[in-house]
């Protein structure tokens, strides 16, 4: 078992890496694979001294302060909504939960809509979005909060009532205000292009430590698929697990939502093929849903930058348009399977 | 090891349990039998430590379930719930060694130990050749035996069971109930099990408790407890209640649903048989609402043991003795007050003759209807060298009513009484 796991996450971590190259090499303008190495290595003391180093300098502008960036982000917010969906279909027992379901981006969009309107700029933007996707979580979790326990069910009626709450204001801001409009438009859709190192170090503590907390939780998410009182009955704390887990899922996502817009599909998607393909064993779904949707959601905006170029799509229309028709051919071909 | 003591719960300020007291030690197997929505399962899981009582304390090892963690709880109680539904495709491997669980750290793995009783508790209950088989594509049967290899796994002292065997096949319901029975006996592992199936409960619990609308209404040895009165309190049942000749179990048959109070104003009817040819047509009579009689009948017979069911008035004789004639008098007082005399299907010897007379006593003498049910001849059914078969025969001659069917006694009353 374990060995099958290190061949597949191995095997992954590979195709990341070419992609990764891909990524960095396909745009407006194409760039040679030799001069990618040679601009990543040439940063590196010691290394460089084996490098070639002959890159023109416009591409290391390109490489560096654009590309890397934003392929790096892209892989980043892929992983973190893909294991937060995958932690939330588990938590809530229901294959349709997703990183977005206790209300996560309608707050961060109204908390941008609110930046963008009464104090632009390029951090307030991120920053409000994420406290109050944050914020948000928190009420939905108060409204679900009866007598010491989550009620599962109330806590996804809940997420839904209050999104629609957010969504309702957030139209009504758009509905009202002239200016600026469009780039919420465009925020909400989604998107890379306004990536920055700066964007990608907000988000690195938040996905890179969220995912292993979440994947800590791997076990008692396996045994609450029995039902939560099966699973206390084998000693899980549930209520506990329950709020480390949403306190580690809305820290994820409200980070992504917060540098990369309300991206979806990802976050639903991705669990559900990697169940399809290698079970619901939380163990194994965890990690490889994360690479999984770092590779795709990086596809995805290599697509999205490239396919009109030099005109961008917003990076939901492709995850959308090429995860929909893959998930159907898998659901069509697994359909003799039991699968809820 | 495990006491409940006067405990109390109830849900939306409706009350499920009422002062329930008992306690449990190490290697009992009680059984906690009951109607439906007596409260059985809401017992398990307050024993269980998911729901907490509103009055009173359950005390685990000494310890109030309500200063536990849930994981070690499930160090010392493991339950198999009644219905549950897996939707995420697991392996049956997996499931069972989920009952590992509370013996692990959060960052530990199971260790080889773990997987060793894995191994064992499932070729225990039969599902070793399943292992790799995901859990949703198992039949029912296999499943329930999937959760309980993964209660067993848990190796706790204490073992609650909410209707384990409920979509076992009856060879494999056997074949559970006798794992954890040994289990129950070799381990000293205490075993609560909740079923309905009170024939199951009486065979292998050594204790019983019956609940009837959230109180205890009897708790013991399986024979104090379940008794014909007991079953009639709680269930409205009329049942018959036997020590099985071959296995030594008491067991249970339902007979009929009481129907309320007997209607009186009919007037009764009494019954002269024994060796079981009153019994059909007493069940009957009694579904029907007639109060009923019998006499004489002697002590183990089959109308006796059918009479006791339903608490008919009974004349009855020591067991294989003739009909003396104090028993003679007595069956002609409760003659004597009654509608309508039914003798039925019996054979004569010379013990039971005097039945025969007091039949014609009631028509002769009192002017009672009497009905004969003859589906055997006379001649066939006359042990005493025709003596019976006179008696027999002045009985039609002075208008008893013969008839051939049990259909036919039984239009007659209806006509007679409307």
């Amino acid at each position: 078992m374990l060995q099958r796991r290190l061949i597949v996450l191995g095997f992954l971590v590979i195709i990341a890496l070419i992609s990764i190259g891909i990524g960095l090499s396909v745009g407006t303008v194409s760039i040679p694979l030799s001069n990618i190495l040679g601009v990543l290595f040439g940063k590196i003391p010691y290394i460089r001294k084996f490098v070639r180093v002959g890159v023109p300098d416009k591409y290391f502008m390109i490489i560096f302060n654009l590309r890397l960036p934003r392929v790096l982000l892209s892989i980043l917010v892929g992983s973190g909504l893909a294991a937060a969906g995958a932690c939330m279909q588990g938590l809530f027992r229901n294959p349709m939960a997703s990183p977005y379901v206790v209300g996560v981006s309608s707050g961060s969009s109204f908390g941008a809509a609110v930046a963008m309107l009464i104090f632009p700029g390029i951090f307030s933007v991120p920053v409000v979005a994420f406290i109050f996707g944050v914020i948000t979580t928190f009420l939905v979790y108060r409204i679900s909060f009866k007598r010491g326990k989550i009620a599962t069910e109330t806590l996804l009626l809940a997420g839904i009532a209050v999104g629609f709450f957010f969504s309702a204001i957030t139209s009504l801001l758009m509905y009202t205000t002239a200016s600026g409009v469009h780039r919420l438009v465009f925020w909400i859709m989604g998107g890379f292009w306004n990536s920055s190192w700066a964007r990608l170090l907000t988000v690195i503590p938040f996905v890179g430590f969220g995912i292993p907390a979440i994947y800590c939780f791997a076990r008692d998410l396996n045994i609450m698929q029995l039902g939560e009182e099966s699973a206390i009955h084998l000693g899980v704390e549930v209520e506990q697990v329950k709020k480390i887990l949403l306190i580690f899922t809305s820290l994820i996502t409200a980070s992504c939502v917060s540098v990369s817009g309300v991206i979806g599909f990802v976050g639903l998607i991705i669990p559900h093929i990697t169940r399809l393909l290698i079970g619901t064993n939380h163990r194994m779904l965890i990690p490889i849903s994360t690479l999984m949707g770092g590779i795709f959601l990086l596809w995805c905006d290599t697509l999205a930058r490239t396919i009109i170029a030099p005109v961008e799509l917003p990076v939901g229309i492709i995850t959308a348009c090429f995860g929909a028709p893959f998930f159907i051919y898998l659901l069509t071909k697994s359909k003799r399977e039991s699968y809820a | 090891m495990l006491k409940v003591k006067n405990v109390s719960f109830s849900l939306n300020g409706k009350k499920i349990l009422q002062n329930i007291d008992f306690s449990l030690s190490a290697g009992d197997f009680l059984g906690i039998v009951g109607p439906n929505g007596a409260g059985k399962t809401t017992l398990l899981r307050l024993i269980s430590g998911v729901i907490y009582p509103d009055e009173g304390k359950i005390l685990i090892e000494g310890k109030d379930t309500r200063s536990f963690n849930y994981r070690r709880l499930a160090l010392k109680v493991a339950m198999v719930p009644q219905n549950t539904f897996i939707s995420f495709p697991f392996t049956v491997f997996d499931i069972v060694l989920m009952g590992r669980t509370p013996y692990l750290g959060r960052f530990e793995r199971e260790r080889k130990e773990d997987l060793e009783k894995v191994k064992e508790y499932m070729d225990l209950t039969g599902i070793w050749h399943l292992r790799n088989r995901k859990i949703t594509e198992i039949s029912g049967g296999e499943l329930q035996r999937a959760l309980i290899a993964q209660a067993l796994a848990q190796d706790t002292p204490i073992l609650l069971l909410d209707e384990p065997t409920s979509h076992l096949d009856i060879n494999h319901e056997l074949e559970i109930i006798s794992i954890i029975s040994r289990l129950n006996k070799e381990k000293d592992k205490a075993v609560v099990l909740v079923s309905h199936d009170l024939n199951l409960a009486a065979r292998y619990c050594r204790r019983l408790i019956l609940l009837k609308e959230g109180k205890i209404f009897s708790q013991g040895k399986v024979e104090e407890v379940l008794t014909a009165r007991n079953i009639r309190s709680v269930y409205h049942l009329n049942a018959l209640v036997k020590k099985h000749p071959v296995t030594g179990f008491i067991y249970t048959i339902p007979v009929s649903i009481q129907n309320g109070k007997r209607s009186e104003k009919r007037g009764r009817i009494h019954l002269i048989g024994g060796g079981g040819s009153a019994s059909k047509i007493m069940k009957e009579l009694i579904d029907r609402g007639y109060e009923v009689s019998i006499g004489v009948v002697n002590v183990f017979d089959a109308d006796f043991e059918t009479a006791q069911i339903f608490e008919v008035p009974c004349v009855v004789e020591a067991p294989f003795s003739p009909i003396t004639h104090e028993s003679y008098q007595k069956n002609m007082q409760l003659i004597n007050t009654c509608q309508l005399v039914i003798l039925c299907d019996v054979p004569f010897g010379s013990g039971n003759l005097l039945n025969l007379k007091a039949a014609l006593w009631a028509l002769r003498e009192r002017g009672i209807r009497v009905v004969v049910h003859s589906e055997t001849s006379i001649k066939k059914r006359d042990y005493t060298g025709g003596r019976a078969e006179k008696i027999f025969q002045d009985l039609i001659k002075e208008g008893a009513l013969l008839v051939e069917k049990e259909e036919e006694v039984l239009s007659f009353v209806k006509d007679h009484f409307s």
